[in-house]
């Protein structure tokens, strides 16, 4: 590269980080919008010719026809578009609970590492990482059986107790780090006024800690609410089925109307990323320390 | 006594007793089960036909060409899925890790597709590459790229580098923050070193970022090759695997041979070798992890 002259320097490198955030901007936001702006869009619109960017006759039907279809819709994707306000609900109850349950579940464990030196709390810890790397394929098939075993097949129980085991590892990670910046003191200063651990913890290193207990919770609705193939074995009616299950359903059935499919999945993206711009700095937070310290 | 009395350690086991059990009911009894299951004849449509055929799920597969076919096109697309996320997510962190006008507005955005649940993953690039008014066509024959609208999905190759590139897109954010975080630990004054060096913006690079990243780099390339290898409800819903077997990864092999054949036995034995193959991988990371000595639980 040639050297020019200091006083006339152009700025390239601002040029250059300037034009690739713009390229990056673009990469993440147009895919996105291109199903946000379809459904609004009317059959029409949707499958003009070349393809509009802007509805021309922007319109709520899509979104109307989950709640009470027209005879067309009603015949596209008939089940799918009946079914949508149940999965709704149900996703929405399963990323809760699920969330509550592992929070319950982890915050014990976490504290446990954070506070406590035991034998074979390193083993422990990494027992609980290589539970996470167990692909759920490799479980389904018995996670089905022992499902049917217990007679849950088909309820939110199901996919509750099969999201914990991919969310608890994770949860007790994320908790564990957190517990371990509340100050010891606050904790010594909570036992001289002879708090027992449980009203310590209860009291001092869970409300200090209130950040982490969010992040982690968040992180487990996500998993839930996410969740495919799980979804797709253990449900089978309007009673468990969740909102993935029902978008691949328009996906995969060759009737479907583009707009009424775009609707659902901008229904089905709605609550995690609401949740993600909320608590956008908790999460990353989270998640840069969980990883980037080991 | 020790430093660490026995009470302590009780007081540890009873406090992870809950996840334990948790973990113990849901996860190791249905692998150690499933290994039973892939032991024996079980197809769930015939009940009868149960039998103890010991590893001969197993040896079927050594010779199943479907099979060994579908473990060819998951490591060609873990290839694919896993070096353009470390490059393009190395690439976007290094931009915002700069300053610039709406950097705060791109460190949102870049969170969007984490947001979004794979089946929508899917199903949103489908409408884009769709061959008659996806968004793709209209934008190449926009810009005057191509002449007429093509069936981006109908093609092996292009089916195949699409599924990978809507992976891609999905599985991103994740890389982008992690390599951010190590970014900014790196201390400013070894920068400041390296310019006093006349080092150029290439030299700085690989002299101080790059051995600074080889940590955070690492676990990027572990989660992702788990997640590329495992990657399920994007494929399923963007190619169900074709055209004819161009993207049919291991792990949608499976979920067919269990949801379509309903065949039990051959489908444990298929998830027992995906479990062993990603317990291979993640042990040779962890072991490169811990011999660089930056492994700290």
């Amino acid at each position: 590269m040639t050297k020019v002259p200091l006083r006339y320097r152009i700025p390239w490198r601002k040029i250059l980080v300037s034009a690739l955030a713009l390229v990056f901007a673009a990469y993440l936001v147009l895919p996105f919008y291109w199903i946000v702006a379809m459904s609004f869009m009317t059959e029409a619109d949707a499958n003009s010719l070349p393809p509009r960017w802007i509805p021309e006759h922007p319109t709520l039907e899509n979104y109307r026809a989950f709640a009470d279809p027209t005879a067309a819709q009603a015949l596209v994707g008939s089940r799918a578009v009946k079914e949508t306000p149940f999965a709704l609900g149900n996703s929405l109850l399963v990323a809760t609970l699920t969330a509550l349950l592992n929070l319950l579940l982890a915050v014990f464990a976490a504290y446990s590492f954070s506070r406590i030196r035991f034998r074979g709390s390193r083993v422990l810890l990494m027992l609980y990482l290589v539970t996470r790397m167990v692909p759920g394929v490799a479980i389904i098939v018995p996670f089905y059986l022992l499902m049917r075993q217990l007679d849950l097949l088909d309820t939110y129980w199901a996919l509750i107790l099969s999201y914990t085991t991919f969310a608890l590892p994770v949860t007790i990670w994320v908790l564990k780090d957190f517990f371990r910046a509340v100050p010891r003191e606050l904790e010594d200063a909570a036992r001289v006024d002879r708090c027992g651990w449980l009203r310590t913890m209860w009291s001092v290193v869970l409300p200090i800690s209130a950040p982490g207990l969010v992040a982690a919770a968040v992180f487990s609705f996500m998993t839930a609410w996410n969740e495919f193939m799980f979804a797709l074995f253990l449900t089978s009616t309007t009673a468990a089925k969740t909102m993935p299950v029902i978008a691949a359903n328009f996906a995969t059935d060759l009737n479907t109307q583009f707009t009424v499919m775009a609707a659902s999945g901008v229904l089905a993206v709605l609550p995690p990323l609401v949740l993600v711009l909320i608590f956008q700095r908790l999460i990353v937070s989270g998640m840069a320390a969980g990883s980037v310290k080991g | 006594m020790s430093r660490r009395p026995w009470s302590d350690t009780a007081r540890g086991y009873a406090m992870n007793a809950p996840a334990l059990l948790a973990l113990l009911l849901l996860v190791a009894y249905p692998i150690g089960y499933s290994f039973w299951v892939s032991l024996h004849r079980d197809n769930l449509a015939q009940p009868s036909v149960r039998k103890f055929i010991g590893l001969d799920n197993y040896l079927s597969l050594v010779d199943d060409p479907a099979f060994l076919r579908s473990l060819a096109v998951s490591a060609l697309f873990v290839l694919t899925v896993v070096g353009a996320t470390v490059l393009l997510g190395l690439a976007m962190a290094l931009v915002l890790n700069e300053t610039f006008f709406g950097r705060g507005v791109l460190r949102s955005l870049v969170l969007l597709p984490w947001a979004m649940p794979g089946v929508v993953n899917g199903l949103m690039w489908r409408t884009v590459f769709d061959a008659k008014t996806g968004a793709l066509n209209g934008l190449l024959t926009d810009l005057g790229w191509i002449e007429e609208y093509q069936a981006w999905l109908s093609s092996a190759t292009g089916a195949f580098l699409l599924t990978a590139f809507a992976q891609v897109w999905n599985t991103l954010p994740f890389a982008v923050i992690i390599l951010l975080a190590g970014l900014s630990t790196i201390p400013g004054e070894l920068y400041d070193a390296a310019t006093v060096d006349r080092a150029g913006p290439w030299q700085r690079f690989r002299e101080v970022t790059l051995p600074w990243l080889l940590h955070p780099l690492l676990i990027v390339l572990i989660l992702e090759t788990m997640n590329a290898f495992r990657a399920f409800d994007t494929i399923y819903v963007l190619t169900g695997g074709g055209p004819g077997d161009a993207t049919g990864t291991v792990a949608l092999l499976t979920v067919q041979r269990v949801l379509g054949y309903t065949d039990v036995g051959l489908g444990s034995a298929y998830a027992w070798v995906i479990t062993l193959i990603t317990m291979v991988i993640s042990v040779g990371y962890v072991g490169l992890l811990y011999r660089r000595g930056s492994f700290e639980v």
